[in-house]
């Protein structure tokens, strides 16, 4: 059978941001379970689907930026993929699947990540790149992959929402 | 009260706050119900969500024409403090509506542990706990499960207790709270239901039974949270016959309904695919007593892409072959249950098994590869002697020379339950507890033995056999933060000691071994199995003689007779119950 390499952009948000990073990959694992889409297994008798994830998130924060990969025996066109979010708890979405490469890497894929946070007052640290929106300030910030993730609260933030992923590198 | 808002301000600084954010993926938030009710497991989320009676009761009512059923959990500590701060009151998972805005609350009593965690759970909704201090501006608090065939312990708590299978139980109490009246009213009328016992209304309450295996969720919800058992359900059977004296749940949820294989295949794949489970657990008291256990086993391997879990406790060959059959080539470990170390106290519990059969099982299961060994004991059993202990230790240097590279044992000191035959015996104190764990403390070198804090058992013991004057134990034990007394770093049994001290409850006299003619508190709940018959049964034990599985030949315990039900196999007919005129068997007799 063919198999096809997929890289899902999804998010998270709503209450689900309450979620560790084992819970949101058991989360997703189950979504795509009953979608009955054929996918992929890890070897070993205790059935997994193998899948990969980008960089984890700490629990707390706003993802608009999640990324995995996943091995398919068919192909998700764009009303599978609307099929499956019907199959998502509230605050779960599958944004895009797209098709790569089988030598694909995520790590080789991703250069960084944009953050916002979201403050109620004016944040002191003024390094930030900070917007005012009515009655919050948002700041700007950006972390290479792998690196380590702004803390809910670290800077006095309300809010951590990692807002998108920096992409165009080595693949 | 907009409890979301709040939840925002305290879910970052509490431990795994997935347990808290609801709205998992099956749950049902059902508006515009004429009458609502919240299940509450008084426990941790993640020990609750893996209880499938719950699940059951949700289904039941979410599927009704005019009830809602949400549900609600026992916070961890730190997040009920969290949540006193805030003013956050306990609230449901599906609406996040605070408990006290329910018609009816219902408690699930699975263990008497978690007593005083109801009593938490309805001071963190704000709802006295006492039921003469709720009036009809109050929700009606109910109460199911296992333990409610003793209720006087928590009869000062509740308003109604149902007892047996719910299923039909909990729609008809739903219509009469539906219909209106005063608290006083309602309650007199859930009174004639069938299984419900009113304190301070009801004399007596016989239990209720479903004559064969209900229909099954399989929409279930799925938790976000790591629970004990994160898996999906089928139900395969219910009930138990095989008799063992010491059992409550083989006594009570008598007689078996099995359901056939076809059904459970048929279930499994639903249930695969409404939930995305990468695993089912064959749910049963013993799933090797399965009349059509093989045929099962092969049509579940047609199911693609999960795998199959069975809680087996019996020690035989065929468990251990369902065990080979559910786990594949990762043989990790395995848990058998033979409770006693000796043939003769063996016979007295009526386990059933020879201990050559034992070995049989252990050998079996060492050559299909199995390399850890986990084995249950019970200290204290009626009649133990010495050597019946030192009969454990030598057990389990046996297994330990078969080769198994692993071995453990887990010793329990023996709590007698209400409605068994070994309500009659007596418990053992937690001195003498440890002397005979000491007896075989030689077979440390064999296995790694877990010994229970015999002052566990013992305030078990208490809660199971007690009267309606221990609650007032319940609710000092609450207010001493007693709460999740079932947890290791929560257990405070020198607290225990104390209250036990301060209330005069009489340790002696709850533990010491009973006569037929005592008249006990939980006489008036009537589970089908006559107390006479227990009494025999008890005698038997005393002599090690033992008794038939009825699947085999009714041996008269009153259930089938008394309640017009019978034992449903599957896979071929089960023998009539014994023709006994229903005087014989009224319960007075014996």
């Amino acid at each position: 059978m063919n198999q096809i390499k997929y890289l899902f952009h999804y998010k998270k948000y709503g209450m689900l941001r309450y979620l560790s990073h084992l819970e949101t990959m058991k989360m997703i694992d189950r979504a795509l379970r009953r979608t009955g889409i054929e996918l992929k297994q890890t070897e070993g008798f205790h059935q997994r689907t193998k899948i990969s994830f980008a960089q984890a998130l700490p629990t707390g924060i706003i993802d608009l930026a999640g990324l995995f990969v996943v091995t398919t025996f068919e192909e998700i066109d764009v009303s599978r993929l609307k099929e499956a979010n019907k199959l998502c708890p509230r605050g779960c979405e599958f944004v895009k699947a797209e098709k790569v490469d089988e030598k694909f890497k995520l790590s080789r894929f991703v250069d960084g990540y944009e953050f916002k946070l979201i403050f109620l007052k004016e944040p002191e640290d003024a390094s930030f790149d900070i917007e005012k929106k009515g009655e919050i300030w948002i700041a700007r910030i950006f972390r290479s992959f792998n690196s380590s993730i702004p803390k809910n609260g670290e800077y006095g933030q309300f809010l951590t929402i990692r807002s998108q992923a920096i992409t165009g590198g080595a693949n | 009260m907009n409890v979301l808002k709040k939840l925002v301000n305290v879910l970052d600084k509490v431990q795994k706050p997935s347990r808290y954010i609801g709205g998992e993926y099956n749950s049902v938030r059902k508006k515009d119900s004429k009458i609502n009710l919240c299940l509450v497991f008084p426990d941790l989320y993640d020990v609750g969500m893996s209880h499938f009676g719950m699940s059951i009761l949700y289904d039941v009512v979410n599927s009704s024409s005019f009830a809602s059923c949400e549900r609600a959990y026992l916070p961890w500590l730190d997040m009920q403090e969290e949540m006193k701060k805030e003013g956050i009151p306990l609230y449901s998972l599906e609406s996040y509506r605070p408990l006290d805005k329910f018609d009816v609350i219902g408690f699930t009593l699975q263990y008497e542990m978690s007593y005083p965690n109801v009593l938490r759970a309805l001071k963190l909704a704000n709802i006295p706990i006492h039921r003469n201090e709720r009036d009809d501006t109050y929700p009606i608090v109910i109460a199911g499960g296992p333990c409610t065939v003793n209720p006087a312990p928590m009869e000062e708590f509740i308003d109604a207790f149902f007892v047996g299978d719910g299923e039909e139980g909990i729609i008809e109490m739903l219509k009469i709270i539906n219909e209106g009246g005063n608290k006083r009213h309602k309650l007199e009328k859930l009174s004639t239901i069938q299984g419900v016992y009113v304190p301070g209304i009801s004399e007596k309450a016989s239990k209720r039974f479903v004559s064969r295996m209900p229909n099954a969720p399989t929409a279930q919800i799925v938790p976000y949270t790591n629970t004990i058992h994160d898996r999906g359900v089928v139900e395969i059977l219910r009930g138990c016959t095989h008799g063992c004296r010491f059992c409550q749940a083989g006594m009570i949820y008598r007689p078996v309904r099995e359901r056939s294989y076809q059904e459970i295949v048929d279930l499994s794949r639903k249930i695969v695919k409404f939930t995305g489970y990468e695993e089912i657990s064959l749910l049963s008291l013993s799933s090797a007593d399965h009349s059509q256990i093989k045929e099962l086993m092969s049509h579940l391997k047609e199911i693609k892409n999960v795998s199959f879990s069975i809680p087996s406790t019996r020690v035989d060959a065929l468990s251990v072959e369902l065990a080979n059959a559910v786990s594949g080539v990762r043989k990790s470990g395995i848990t058998l249950a033979p409770e006693a170390g000796s043939q003769r106290l063996m016979d007295v519990i009526n386990k059933g098994i020879t201990e050559e059969q034992i070995f049989e099982a252990l050998k079996h299961a060492k050559n299909s590869g199995w390399s850890r060994i986990k084995l249950y004991f019970m200290l204290g059993l009626p009649t133990e002697s010495d050597e019946d202990v030192m009969a454990i230790g030598e057990m389990l240097q046996k297994v330990k020379k078969m080769g198994f590279k692993n071995v453990s044992a887990t010793l329990g000191v023996f709590v007698p339950k209400p409605h068994t035959p070994f309500q009659f015996a007596s418990q053992i104190e937690p001195e003498e507890a440890y002397r005979r764990y000491k007896l075989i403390s030689w077979a440390h070198k064999y296995a790694k033995i877990n010994f229970t804090d015999p002052r566990k058992a013992l305030i078990e013991g208490v809660l199971s056999r007690g009267d309606s004057s221990i609650g007032k134990v319940i609710e000092k034990a609450e207010k001493k933060n007693l709460v999740f007394p079932d947890w290791n770093e929560t257990f405070n049994p020198d607290e225990w000691m104390k209250i036990f001290e301060e209330e005069n409850v009489n340790l002696k006299r709850i533990s010491a071994s009973k006569d037929v003619k005592d008249v006990f508190p939980w006489d008036k709940i009537d589970v089908g199995v006559l107390k006479g018959y227990l009494w025999l049964e008890y005698q038997k034990a005393l002599k090690g003689t033992l008794t038939q599985d009825c699947r085999n030949g009714c041996t008269g315990c009153g259930v089938c007779q008394r309640f017009g039900v019978k034992n449903v196999l599957a896979g071929r007919k089960a023998p009539d119950p014994l023709k006994v005129s229903v005087e014989k068997v009224s319960g007075e007799g014996i």
